[in-house]
């Protein structure tokens, strides 16, 4: 079962569990869509279920798009459905879809999810299901595993694109600052900025003060190199940006009366829209410095496209790992790259965690070494 | 059963409103919504039991700590290693939580959206400002959600505040039975109604429902209620219904009928995102923007017409 958010290469995972379970001289079955091809068949005329035998994996395409598609934010907690009277009401169909995987003779489920669906997936436990996770994670930041699967494949895709920002500002003699995901971990704007050779990454970890960008920039900036790159995570947190026209909304009678417990627009909890932390430090940078900033956002461009060569592996890796867990008796685990080892790592010792990045990290390091700013 | 002991499920009463009916009034926010409308401006509203809410600007952080013991749920609530606080929510493992249980924070960072009230207890609040009401011509609005989920309940609210000589509104986008309309209507002074969008494949893509039901409701109350106000409404959203076809339909669906009084735009503000955070929901308009003045005013431009209030001075009617 593959859960809600695309990576790219999600058929090396499924690949590589059928191929273990094959081995074993087991069954296996995906579900199309999340839960969907379980809990609702009659959606699909070609059944619900894939048989997935070696015959069929082995010649799966790594680089199109799942297999069994993926469940599009789907809780088995939570389901929302019509009621009697056609109102919209959500229930929790979590019995009806152990009850359904128990009529199709399901002894254990293989599910790669992110971080909200290990929560899912530990509820599940709870309840009895015979559940192994596989960690899927585009910003990395799924705790007790060193990578999840999909972050390599968009770190190389980021860094390829942040070379074309460099081109691009060197060409127009601006400075790019582009964002990259990361709400909560900068790793991918931290890895991806170190390889691309930006002049400063700023990410959700480390507050950044505007002012010592900015005076890093001038430093680096000279007649022969008048441009610039800067990285920016989703969730950069910037310190003092009260020079920044603030994207705020002023209370109103108005919106007091539609919305009766409303926090302004300007609430430090505020869900930021994709484009904005870019928006922001271009329009705070072209503040304190004489070059012209430009914004760019590769956000959800990173999510598609073919798997890098250490995901394909690590697809597989993951996969296999799975059926071993479940081979050797464990369940309720997520499988772990912990170097050199895979490892099996209790879901509820996995929910509940982020992977950030550390103060002491050797990335930070290494960034600091090759003179890229970092923001404080 | 006795009417004034009736209770519902109320999210909020506010006073001094002035967007929601005639004059200065009093709106009674109702829990439980039929549409899941991808913009909502109240996600507190919209599920029809009580559900927690988190601020995390209340929480006191590693020193507290209470919500991370029994009788909570285990792994609800948990601190990310370094950090001292505030308390990080896992949502997923919260639809257990009530209020004895979200009581016990100390800081009131966790409170519970929604409680139960009588009729008596809802209409003491609102009587309250009856000498505005008098003053401004204002009263009692019931909103949501959808207040004709709660039809029995709405309908004696209603019932109270007209024997109280209090003037009634509610606000509704009738994705309900008629029996519910039927009951609560012969209690409205004016109804505010949303048409949110025309086509019905579009409704049910941006709603969560299709819109045939809403508008048969909506012609039928036009048609068995002709002493009501009808004031329809849309909320306006650019890429969504922020355009000329919608607001056309919309006139050629409610011109027809004399006792629709007026057609409001609500250009989206994204009214509620900070609620979505203290929810634990996720905001699925993210990136819209609010709409332009030049293209409120050129939609506000056709209605005004249609209504015949184009600016020029009618002498005849002078």
């Amino acid at each position: 079962m593959v859960g809600a958010g695309f990576v790219p290469g999600m058929n090396a995972v499924i690949k590589g569990a059928a191929l273990a379970a094959g081995e074993l001289g087991w069954e296996v079955v995906g579900i199309r869509d999340g839960f969907e091809g379980l809990l609702h068949p009659e959606h699909y005329p070609e059944g619900g279920l894939v048989p997935l035998t070696p015959h069929l994996v082995e010649t799966l395409d790594p680089a199109a798009g799942s297999l069994l598609g993926q469940s599009g934010r789907i809780d088995p907690f939570n389901v929302r459905q019509l009621n009697e009277d056609e109102i919209i009401e959500e229930v929790d169909q979590s019995d009806e879809l152990l009850a359904r995987l128990k009529e199709e003779k399901i002894e254990a489920l293989i599910s790669v999810v992110g971080g909200q669906g290990l929560t899912i997936c530990y509820k599940l436990h709870a309840k009895g299901l015979n559940i192994v996770c596989v960690p899927r994670a585009i910003e990395n930041d799924i705790a007790s595993t060193l990578v999840s699967f999909g972050f390599n494949s968009a770190l190389s895709f980021t860094i390829e694109m942040l070379d074309k920002a460099r081109q691009a500002a060197q060409a127009a003699r601006k400075v790019a600052v582009v964002e990259v995901l990361g709400v909560q971990s900068g790793w991918l704007a931290l890895q991806a900025g170190i390889a691309a050779g930006a002049d400063a990454v700023l990410i959700p970890e480390i507050p950044c003060d505007l002012q010592t960008v900015a005076a890093k920039l001038k430093e680096k900036m000279t007649n022969r190199r008048s441009y610039g790159l800067v990285v920016v995570a989703e969730g950069a947190k910037i310190v003092d940006n009260s020079q920044v026209p603030a994207n705020k909304v002023p209370e109103n009678t108005l919106k007091a009366s539609l919305s009766p417990l409303a926090a302004g627009d300007n609430s430090t909890y505020v869900i930021q829209r994709s484009g904005l932390a870019a928006e922001t430090v271009a329009n705070g940078l072209q503040l304190l410095i004489a070059e012209e900033t430009f914004p760019l956002v590769i956000g959800l461009w990173a999510r598609g496209g073919a798997p890098t060569a250490v995901d394909r592996q690590l697809g597989l890796a993951y996969g296999a790992g799975a059926v071993q867990a479940l081979n050797a008796g464990q369940d309720g685990v997520m499988v772990a790259f912990v170097p050199p080892a895979i490892k099996f790592v209790p879901l509820a010792e996995a929910i509940n965690k982020v992977r950030t990045v550390p103060a002491d990290n050797e990335f930070l390091k290494t960034a600091r070494s090759l003179g890229i700013c970092l923001g404080n | 059963m006795n009417s004034s002991v009736l209770t519902g499920t109320v999210l909020n009463i506010q006073r001094y409103c002035s967007h929601d009916g005639p004059g200065i009034r009093t709106n009674v926010f109702l829990k439980g919504c039929s549409l899941r409308c991808k913009w909502c401006g109240n996600p507190e509203s919209i599920r029809v039991k009580p559900e927690l809410s988190y601020d995390p600007k209340k929480c006191k952080g590693r020193e507290c700590s209470l919500c991370l013991k029994p009788p909570l749920p285990q792994g609800a609530f948990y601190f990310t290693e370094g950090e001292e606080g505030p308390v990080k929510v896992n949502w997923d493992l919260t639809s257990g939580i009530d209020e004895s249980m979200s009581s016990l924070c100390p800081t009131g960072a966790l409170e519970m959206y929604g409680k139960k009230m009588t009729v008596d207890e809802v209409l003491a609040e609102v009587e309250k400002d009856a000498s505005i009401y008098r003053s401004s011509g204002g009263g009692i609005t019931l909103s949501g959600g959808e207040c004709l989920l709660q039809a029995d309940f709405s309908a004696a609210l209603l019932k109270g505040a007209h024997e109280r000589g209090i003037n009634t509104a509610i606000e509704t986008a009738c994705n309900v039975p008629w029996a519910n309309i039927e009951k609560v209507l012969p209690h409205v002074d004016t109804m505010l109604h949303d048409h949110k969008l025309t086509i019905p494949e579009r409704h049910k893509k941006w709603t969560g429902a299709g819109n045939e039901r809403i508008l048969a409701n909506f012609k039928k109350a036009y048609e068995t209620f002709p002493d009501i106000d009808f004031i329809a409404r849309t909320p306006l959203i650019p890429g969504v219904n922020a355009d000329e076809e919608h607001i056309r339909a919309v006139l050629a669906f409610i011109r027809p009928h004399k006792n629709v009084i007026d057609y409001e735009l609500l250009p989206y503000h994204r009214f509620g995102l900070g609620k979505y955070e203290y929810l634990g929901k996720v905001y699925e308009l993210d990136d819209y923007k609010t709409p332009s003045d030049e293209v409120v005013q050129s939609l506000q431009a056709i209605i005004d017409e249609a209504f015949g209030r184009t600016g020029k001075k009618d002498p005849e009617q002078s």
